[in-house]
């Protein structure tokens, strides 16, 4: 019979079960009406031949009763029936069922959790039609992968490829504008782009038009797009302002339209306004300022289109040895390329949680186990009674699987809640937000994980309770040898989760020594009681250099004369903040071939070394008389100046700084300070240079204010003090260096605190296992421990024995996790910092956490097996 | 009964489909002729019959389809398919084997 059909007769069975029925009662009644036309044809009565017949027949019921046993028609009603047993059974054993539930409710709400952002993150497509045909190119340079690309270089590859049927270029996150001429100044987060970037990525706008070539073309009035919430925030969602003319940074720009809802792409951002090929600080080819951002013309293979961006590297490279050397443009797809990072993190708290899972699976067949073996007398009167086997199991994998649909009900609540929490701790800022709400794949990921975990927790424990009710244990008593290869094996789920916590433990410890050796790097300035701040002042008030200076001498003079406060810094770039970017810096004569190196450059306005707490190594601080009448001066980092001049005294020397041009800018060294970390505290001090501000003035500063004693930051006044200035500038982005400091490791704080959540989660649940075995053991060697106890042991000898064989399990559990978790954490060995996988203390500590934890795990059975009365035990017989 | 032998277990499955073999039968006449046959050696008790017919069926052995008894009752009457034909075959050959190997051993005696 084909498979279809025997699939339709099953379904026929299940469901038409009237009309079956219908057909084997007629069957069996033609039977008996044949038997007996056969005796009467054997010379017997009518009536007597109707006895015989229905004698030798049997019932009619019973023999459709064991047709429909060899059909599977049973298999529906049985299914009634044993849910209804379960239902029954676990009304009896509230405890029992609560425990189980919450048990399994907490690995599979975890689990679920994870996986809806995961979904959300990594396996959905991004929110732009046809998002597949999306690339993302970032700079090669050497093999080494980095993000920008060169404006100059983007506008060359947009001319010669043919792979593309849009090419875009976004700066890769906002930059802090001020906005006039539309309500109240304010500050807006602006991305400059080229002007095919909505038509590349497919997203028409809402209001208005979208930008078109000549927007972007040298000299074109510059243009801008309104980001939906801005628009609605800002301009009252006000159809008008399209058309209308507002000054960003003192520069005019023409609003042409209003982007549709939810549009976002790499970051936040407010406007969006087009770069023109003639602007200097964008299309310069020594300058990485942007993300390209392509769409594959149809039929274009990704790695046809890779070939031909190598090709045009190369042209490149001939062209422009000095900046092009060795260097060239990766594509990736646009999605891979932007969840690459998250991609470790998101793993890795999937495979913690799956771990909690795995123990919650443990625990709960440790349960079902001690269940069992209580119900043995039960299933023995079952299987005595007739039940077969097969039936037997059935009936306990329903009662499992009833389980494991309420575990998933209260999982998925779970996870309902817990996904928020996930989503605010691991910050995707590149992906958007995650909107929350289950999908259907994580649903069905959902039911697949409760399929899975019946098979884990459940399958086993029924086989062996059903095995066991085979061994017709009615006649031995309540205790019987049988129960004893169950206690085995619960022991044996037992070490397994200790060794499982381990592995969590260890991965949770190492993350906290990294995070707190990170916490205790230098960074090489005073980051205490700082307040930090953003001023930019607009063009048209102080459009030269004179007025610049004027503005900053007249505020930092203000700023100092707040009450409290002692040290007032001004600088271009403030360290790990706002890294900024690098420059290339060497001897004069060295610069034009190979011996420059990079390093970040700063403005800063004298006083800024002392105010920072920034050590003066050699020379002098900048000064207010380093002005544009005097020579060109710098101030080097140590490890700037040693890598230019080696062990040379670096004071009174010259070097040369790429400033865009052909020519590097000459300035002579007047000090060294000492190095800070520049952008994060995972890549530790790095090389920089500070330009006195008086030579270099700039209208967009930080500024840094410590006060004495008291930590509250005095951004009140310090906002007065600007408005006396002037009241057109407004102050942003106000924050402590220590918050700004704590941001920057907020990430891994925050995965850091869900693997000891979780880890935390899986000790609870393994000390449960401990103490549940141990308790079960107790209970059922009562009378044992009356007969030693009668001989004459004592009581310490009783509880040590208890005390003993839990922290054998303990033991034996740490003895396998910890190779285990050798092998499992040196897969997060990149994200270690200051640790290697191999850590002492952290093994010590979890051997010794672990240990501790077993032992207030045995104290309450061996309390009870020290309290164990003999008499008591004898009389129980 | 003692001149009645029990049926070995799967034996009956052979019996049937042998019977079957021979014509399409409706289950009441499959019961009489293996006793027929057998010489009433062996009786196929209904209990047994029944749920074997429906096995063979949902194994595809043999078909059933709805036919007229000699009285002129609706009934039901199978035949054997073309697999319960091969199934026939393989199960008579294994059975001579055994039969011939449980005759040697008790010849032996």
């Amino acid at each position: 019979m084909s498979g279809w059909r025997w699939l339709v007769r099953r379904l026929q069975v299940l469901f038409a079960k009237d009309s079956v029925e219908r057909e084997m009662d007629e069957e069996l009644r033609f039977h008996l009406d044949m038997e007996i036309r056969h005796l009467v044809e054997s010379g017997l009565e009518p009536a007597e031949a109707r006895r015989r017949a229905l004698v030798s027949f049997g019932g009619i019921e019973r023999h459709k009763e064991q047709v429909r046993d060899v059909r599977g028609a049973r298999i529906a009603d049985d299914l009634v029936q044993d849910a209804r047993v379960a239902l029954r059974s676990f009304v009896r054993q509230p405890g029992f069922v609560l425990t189980a539930l919450a048990t399994l409710g907490i690995g599979i709400g975890g689990s679920v959790a994870m996986f809806s952002v995961l979904d959300a993150s990594l396996f959905r497509s991004l929110p732009y039609p046809q998002s597949s045909e999306l690339v993302l190119g970032r700079v090669t340079r050497s093999g080494q992968v980095g993000w920008v690309v060169s404006g100059r270089d983007y506008l060359d590859y947009r001319v010669e490829t043919q792979s593309f049927s849009g090419l875009a270029a976004i700066t890769p996150f906002g930059l802090s504008r001020t906005v006039q001429g539309s309500g109240d100044a304010h500050r807006v987060r602006s991305m400059f782009v080229s002007p095919e970037v909505f038509s590349t990525l497919g997203v028409p706008p809402l209001l208005g038009r979208d930008f078109t070539a000549s927007d972007g073309s040298a000299g074109a009035p510059l243009v801008a797009m309104l980001e939906h919430g801005y628009w609605e925030r800002w301009h009252e969602a006000d159809p008008g302002v399209v058309g209308k003319k507002v000054s960003v940074n003192g520069t005019p720009v023409t609003v042409v339209g209003v982007l549709p809802p939810g549009f976002r792409i790499v970051q936040d951002a407010d406007v969006f306004i087009v770069f023109r090929e003639d602007d200097q600080w964008a299309t310069a080819r020594q300058f990485h300022n942007f993300l390209l951002v392509g769409r594959l013309a149809r039929g274009t293979a990704l790695d046809d289109a890779q070939a031909e961006f190598d090709v045009i590297s190369r042209r490149l490279e001939e062209a422009y040895p000095e900046t092009n050397a060795d260097k060239g443009v990766l594509l990736t797809p646009l999605r891979d390329a932007l969840v690459e990072d998250y991609r470790g993190v998101l793993g890795m708290l999937f495979a913690a949680v799956g771990l909690v899972l795995l123990i919650a699976c443990g625990n709960v067949a440790g349960l079902l186990l001690a269940r069992g073996s209580t119900r043995r007398a039960e299933m023995s009167i079952r299987s005595a009674l007739g039940a077969g086997q097969g039936r037997l199991a059935r009936q306990l994998l329903t009662e499992n699987a009833l389980l494991a649909l309420g575990a998933g009900i209260v999982g998925v609540a779970l996870a309902m809640w817990l996904q928020r929490g996930i989503v605010g701790f691991v910050a995707m800022d590149r992906l958007g937000r995650v909107e929350p709400g289950l999908s259907s794949a994580t649903l069905a990921f959902a039911s697949l994980l409760c399929l899975g975990t019946v098979a884990l927790f459940g399958a086993l424990p029924a086989w062996r309770v059903a095995r066991n009710s085979r061994a017709a244990t009615l006649s031995s008593g309540l205790r019987s040898t049988a129960g004893r290869s169950s206690a085995a094996f619960r022991r044996v789920l037992v070490i397994g989760q200790v060794a499982l916590t381990v592995v969590l433990l260890a991965g949770s410890g190492l993350l906290l020594r990294s995070f707190a050796a990170l916490r205790s790097v230098d960074p090489g300035f005073d980051s205490e009681r700082l307040m930090t701040a953003e001023v930019m002042i607009p063009r048209d008030t102080y459009p030269d250099a004179e007025s610049t200076v004027r503005f900053f001498a007249e505020f930092s003079e203000r700023l100092s004369e707040i009450p409290g406060v002692t040290d007032v810094a001004l600088v271009s770039l403030l360290p790990i903040r706002d890294p900024g970017n690098n420059v290339r810096v060497a001897k004069p004569e060295a610069f034009a071939s190979s011996g420059a190196i990079d390093a970040y450059q700063r403005v800063v306005w004298p006083g800024y070394f002392e105010a920072m707490g920034i050590r003066l190594v050699a020379g002098r601080d900048v000064a207010r008389t380093d002005d544009q009448a005097n020579a060109p001066v710098i101030v080097l980092s140590e490890q700037t100046a040693r890598s230019v001049f080696g062990e040379e005294d670096p004071i009174g020397r010259l070097v040369g700084v790429d400033v865009g041009r052909e020519e590097p800018e000459i300035r002579e060294v007047v000090g060294v300070v000492g190095d800070l970390v520049t952008s994060s505290l995972e890549s530790g001090v790095s090389g920089a240079m500070y330009y006195p501000f008086h030579q270099r003035p700039a209208r967009a500063m930080r500024l840094a204010v410590r006060t004495a004693g008291e930590t509250s930051a005095p951004a009140a006044a310090v906002r007065s003090a600007l408005r006396d200035v002037d009241p057109g500038v407004p102050l942003s982005a106000v924050a402590t260096m220590e918050e700004v400091i704590s941001a920057s490791v907020a990430d891994r704080r925050s995965v850091t605190a869900v693997i000891g959540l979780f880890s935390f989660v899986a000790i609870l649940l393994a000390v449960v296992g401990v103490y549940g075995v141990l308790a079960y053991q107790v209970a059922r060697r009562q009378h044992e421990i009356g007969v030693r106890m009668a001989l004459g042991a004592s009581v310490g000898e009783v509880a040590g024995g208890v005390l003993r064989s839990g922290l054998r399990l303990a033991g034996i559990g740490l003895g396998l996790g910890i190779p285990t978790a050798l092998a499992a954490t040196s897969l997060i060995r990149s994200r270690l910092y200051g640790v290697g996988t191999v850590d002492l203390p952290t093994y010590a500590a979890v051997a010794v956490f672990v240990l501790a934890v077993s032992v207030v795990a045995c104290l309450i059975p061996a309390r009870r097996a020290a309290r164990v009365d003999p008499v008591a035990a004898f009389r129980s017989e | 009964m003692s001149s009645r032998a029990d049926l070995l277990q799967g034996s009956l499955d052979l019996l049937i489909l042998k019977t079957l073999a021979l014509e399409p039968l409706h289950g009441w006449a499959v019961s009489k002729r293996i006793q027929l046959l057998s010489r009433d050696v062996l009786e196929v008790n209904q209990g047994s019959l029944y749920p074997a017919l429906y096995r063979l069926r949902d194994r595809g052995m043999i078909d059933s389809d709805w036919g007229q008894s000699e009285s002129g009752r609706r009934v039901k009457v199978y035949a054997l398919t073309a697999k319960g034909r091969a199934a026939l075959k393989r199960e008579q050959e294994g059975w001579r084997l055994f039969s011939d190997a449980v005759e040697a051993i008790l010849a032996t005696g």
